[in-house]
């Protein structure tokens, strides 16, 4: 598995505390370089101009919401490859199913602990190293 | 036509001026209060009833009442850790002020004060990580507000619409199809909802995933 504290990050959320609860657990966990997005416009446009190893997002989002981010990450050949775990309020299982479905790579339901997101992201990395 | 009538010929009474009078200023006052919330130049349509807005309500006091006590048990935890800490270091002080300890009795007191300030540290930080976590009450919260702030919106386009028209107006719009809910405030009973991470868990692994 990658070194995780040379990993860059990628938080989106339209809450500004969201923002800095995710990047605080991810730097408690070792990531120390963690960027920040306040919709999914504005993370594409940084996804597409910086090399991040992983995308965390919110799904429900003005301007282009988490699903359309996801959507648009899996449809770019150079960008698909990057995991995109949701954590979200939405709770609905047709939202998970559809999540899944677009290609995210785990999904997490707000309010969280910093243990499950430890979890997620350590597997992911873990499924990815593996090739899967 | 006497109500009496109206009433037996199924029309609907005429209301009286008084009537539209105080619906105007409800409206009124409604639409000062937005303007106060700034909120005005957005006008949505909320699909959501006055019931949905009460319980969203709860949900925002249930949630913001957590936080509050999370932060409190956690400053208490950590305050008391401090004390702590401060009387030990002012203890370890003295003595060595009054030249009380031997050289051993020294060290081995300041190693066992390292040792304290380590393990307090330690729960410090994790009440400083459980006051960070207890913030997401504004996120939740947030989402919340914004639908009861439209829910209002809708509600004074209605009562405009109502006095513009002079007549019942239609009740709210169905949802728009694809709408994202945000929390759910009431998710006993459901089954087309997740109420914890388990149940995500157990969702993503019936897929497979």
């Amino acid at each position: 598995m990658s070194d995780l504290s040379q990993m860059k990050f990628l938080v989106v959320d339209d809450f500004s505390t969201m923002r800095r609860i995710v990047r605080g657990l991810l730097k408690e966990m070792g990531m120390n370089h963690v960027d920040e997005a306040e919709d999914g416009a504005i993370a594409l446009h940084m996804v597409k101009n910086n090399k991040y190893d992983f995308v965390v997002s919110d799904i429900n989002m003005p301007n282009m919401n988490g699903f359309d981010l996801l959507k648009a990450i899996k449809a770019d050949p150079d960008l698909k490859s990057i995991p995109v775990l949701m954590v979200t309020a939405e709770a609905r299982k047709e939202d998970i199913v559809l999540a899944v479905q677009s290609g995210a790579a785990g999904y997490i339901v707000k309010p969280f602990t910093k243990a499950t997101l430890e979890d997620k992201v350590i597997k992911i990395m873990q499924k990815r190293a593996a090739g899967g | 036509m006497d109500p009496t009538t109206a009433a037996a010929s199924g029309a609907a009474p005429a209301a009286s001026p008084e009537v539209f009078q105080q619906l105007g200023q409800i409206t009124r006052q409604l639409h000062d209060t937005l303007n106060h919330l700034g909120v005005m130049p957005k006008l949505r349509q909320s699909a959501e009833g006055l019931p949905d807005a009460r319980s969203r309500l709860s949900y925002i006091a249930k949630k913001t009442g957590e936080a509050a006590d999370k932060v409190l048990n956690a400053v208490d935890l950590a305050k008391q850790d401090h004390a702590d800490i401060s009387a030990a270091a002012r203890k370890l002080a003295a003595a060595v002020a009054a030249d009380k300890l031997s050289a051993g009795a020294s060290a081995a007191a300041v190693l066992a004060f390292v040792s304290q300030v380590e393990a307090a540290s330690g729960r410090m930080d994790q009440h400083l990580t459980d006051i960070m976590m207890a913030q997401d009450f504004h996120d939740l919260t947030g989402q919340v507000v914004a639908k009861v702030v439209a829910l209002a919106i809708d509600l004074e386009d209605s009562l405009v619409k109502l006095l513009v028209q002079a007549a019942p107006s239609e009740l709210a719009p169905e949802p728009p199809s694809g709408e994202l809910n945000g929390p759910v405030v009431n998710p006993e009973g459901r089954t087309d909802v997740v109420s914890n991470q388990s149940e995500v868990d157990d969702l993503l692994a019936s897929m497979g995933f």
